[in-house]
């Protein structure tokens, strides 16, 4: 099934199972279905529950915060990650802090949802992955879909614990299909699904056992899909054996499956689409640099998108963004 | 055969479903009928036949498509209709019957040993390493696959030179390994006048009926044990320098056969008192051995090599120029060293541990371990040019 589709329905059990869960965002409501159709059908199932908004981002962020605050289970819709700037202080001064401003007594369960990346040719202000900007704020969490954890399981997760939660979704994933691990595989490989004590999935991939393999590529989204295809394909034409960790929450990130993973292959590259600089990777390759100094056998790797303005040309674009060619280079260069 | 393309300009999907087939399996259809409906993640297009003729589906409904991939085939007739589907079955029965999987050096590496893949079971990726394992141990060649005192069965051509008859009283040696290393060890029996170069041999049968410095080269190992059937030689030294797995397989290959290996050291080595040699030992110039100094086997040890006192040496060790050990150093079999290293009083170096240039050693390193050292260069310019 594709990545689109599987988060619809995952929306959908959502809805049916919680009365609580309210879907808000713009053009959210049939027969548009939202820009990505991820919505289709969902507000003539769920009429007054899934809602399109006025073309006001911090409006539907700010009117989840009071959703949530209510009791309610809110979802918002941002149509394209950019515009997560104008909800940025509905998010970092209000949503994420009123449980601690108000010692426990109130919680603020606002889910947002939004398609990020480039790839598209949908030039500077509809291509970005501003999740960086969003890492590291305290109590608010930031996930990303990708193809081998299921939607399902990580929506029901996050709605059933109650700190806000930032929700990205590459754009390039939705036509995709999900590569979920199933009897300890994905495809060919060898895959181990590890969930942290709020039940979100992180999931290791590797062609041959651990022990095998050189070094790990932590990566997350789409970045995990380019990596996962180079991986694959590096494994069976060279014998490049390295094992593939896909986060689902990004930030605070579930450290011991990448930990486990990094004891036994000491080498690690970090993948993302962001644009370099103060990014995941440099958070990544701080601590890991911190917690296995003197283990590594070369200093951690970090591979991130030229940090300029995305262009709207299809060719310009993949020049400066992590296509699958950057991502086999970082590969090659952690292999080496 | 025309294949009938997905007319779209839908840029966010790359597949779609086929919701269904408005036209028959190998019915006729005319030119821009519709023939098919393909929903993506953002409408349901219309599907034209490009021209008549015959139709032939490519998908089932309610499948997968791709956008850029065709979805049916238009043929003049049904006649080529149906000789397009044969052969499109029997490419399809050909490719469900892939064998195991392994990756591309595996396969290679099974060619040159000889090994089926399907006997490596478990139904896991199989790699080089497991290819060699099912071989017997990780081979340099088929020689080392085969075990030690067998060798490659290369036809030897029928001219192949004699070995020189050497000096009466003097040791004749044989000497394994035709390339550089040999003119080394020429190079220092030749001041040395501890034994006289007769013959060398060598794997690769290009160098056969060349000759080193003088020396022919008069076949392979093979050759070398019917010479020394034939009393040609007396005794034989390694020459190869920097492959340590040659210089064991080679050493079993020799005793295997009962042929004797020897030292050649050179005049300007500096042997202190109380210092112990094994045997086939290449010792370059100005090397230095301190007192109470044990040397195993086989070991290559290149110019300006000092083993100060009491150090122990293993065996098959291959050492570059300018290796510098400090008193009680012990060194294990097979050890690599690159050029240039220092290594710290008491400090042992485990069998297999590998020594990058340049590097000091302050501890002890574990067996089967590497010393790995970042290579500064210093940066390279264009010299100033003045007129």
């Amino acid at each position: 099934m594709i990545a689109a589709r599987a988060i619809g329905d995952a929306l959908r059990a959502a809805l049916d199972e919680d009365s609580r869960v309210i879907l808000l965002g713009e053009d959210l409501v049939d027969p548009y279905g939202g820009a990505f159709k991820v919505t289709r059908g969902l507000s003539t199932d769920f009429p007054g529950r899934v809602r399109s908004t006025p073309i006001s981002e911090g409006t539907v962020v700010g009117v989840c915060a009071g959703l949530a605050l209510s009791g309610y289970r809110p979802i918002a819709e941002i149509m394209f990650g950019d515009f997560l700037t104008l909800c940025f202080d509905q998010i970092v001064n209000h949503i994420a802090k009123y449980e601690a401003m108000y010692n426990g007594k109130v919680t603020c369960p606002v889910i947002i949802r939004t398609p990020s990346g480039g790839g598209r040719g949908y030039g500077p202000t509809h291509s970005q992955s501003l999740e960086k900007h969003f890492l590291g704020v305290p109590h608010l969490r930031v996930v990303a879909s990708s193809l081998v954890h299921d939607p399902a399981v990580v929506l029901r997760a996050l709605l059933a614990q109650d700190s806000p939660v930032l929700l990205i979704e590459h754009k390039l994933l939705y036509p995709l299909h999900l590569t979920l691990p199933a009897g300890g595989r994905i495809e060919h490989d060898i895959a181990e699904q590890h969930l942290s004590a709020d039940g979100l999935p992180t999931v290791s991939i590797r062609p041959v056992p651990r022990e095998d393999c050189s070094f790990t590529v932590l990566a997350y989204g789409y970045q995990a899909e380019l990596a996962r295809r180079v991986l694959a394909r590096l494994a069976v034409e060279e014998e490049i054996f390295g094992e593939l960790v896909v986060a689902s929450q990004i930030s605070p990130l579930d450290w011991a499956p990448v930990d486990a993973s990094v004891s036994v292959t000491r080498r690690l590259l970090v993948i993302e689409e962001s644009v370099e600089g103060f990014t995941w990777g440099s958070e990544v390759a701080a601590r890991i640099s911190s917690r296995f100094f003197g283990e590594l056998r070369q200093p951690v790797v970090t591979a991130a998108s030229d940090p300029t303005v995305i262009p709207s040309s299809k060719t310009l674009e993949a020049r400066m963004l992590m296509t699958s060619d950057r991502v086999e280079r970082a590969i090659r260069q952690v292999a080496a | 055969m025309k294949p009938v393309l997905i007319p779209t300009t839908d840029v966010n999907s790359e597949s779609g479903l086929l919701v269904e087939w408005l036209a028959g399996d190998r019915g006729e259809v005319k030119a821009g009928e519709t023939i098919a409906e393909i929903e993506t993640s953002k409408a349901i297009i219309e599907v034209p036949a490009p021209e008549a003729g015959f139709l032939l589906h490519g998908v089932r409904e309610g499948a997968e498509v791709r956008l850029n991939e065709p979805v049916a085939y238009l043929f003049d007739d049904t006649g080529a209709l149906e000789a397009y589907a044969e052969e499109q079955r029997r490419l399809r029965a050909e490719a469900t019957k892939s064998g195991p999987r392994a990756t591309a050096p595996a396969r290679r590496r099974a060619d040159e040993l000889g090994v089926d893949l399907a006997s490596i079971g478990g139904g896991q990726l199989i790699t080089v390493g497991m290819v060699e394992a099912a071989a017997g141990g990780p081979g340099q060649s088929n020689a080392a696959a085969a075990g030690p005192g067998q060798f490659n069965a290369v036809a030897a051509p029928a001219d192949l030179p004699d070995p020189l008859p050497g000096t009466p009283g003097v040791p004749r040696i044989a000497l394994v390994g035709a390339g550089l290393g040999a003119t080394q060890v020429i190079d220092i029996l030749r001041a040395a006048g501890s034994g006289t170069a007769v013959a060398a041999v060598d794997d690769d049968a290009a160098l056969w009926a060349d000759e080193v410095m003088g020396v022919p080269v008069v076949g392979g190992l093979e050759q070398l044990v019917t010479l020394f059937g034939k009393d040609a030689f007396d005794a034989a030294i390694i020459t190869i320098s920097t492959s340590v797995p040659a210089r064991v397989r080679l050493r079993a290959a020799l005793a295997a056969n009962g042929i004797p290996l020897v030292n050649a050291i050179d005049p300007t080595a500096r042997v202190a008192s109380d210092v112990s040699f094994g045997t086939g030992n290449v010792v370059a110039a100005f090397c230095h051995f301190g007192v109470g100094t044990v040397v195993g086997d086989n070991n290559f040890l290149s110019a300006y090599n000092s083993y100060d006192h009491h150090n122990r040496l293993g065996s098959d060790i291959s050492t570059g120029p300018a290796c510098m050990t400090s008193g009680l150093v012990v060194l294990g079999d097979r050890v690599r060293l690159g050029t240039g290293i220092y290594v710290e009083p008491h400090v042992e170096l485990g069998d297999d541990v590998q020594v990058a240039s340049g590097s000091v050693i302050v501890a002890s390193v574990p067996a089967g371990h590497v010393v790995k050292r970042r290579v500064v260069t210093t940066a390279v310019v264009p010299r100033r040019q003045t007129t």
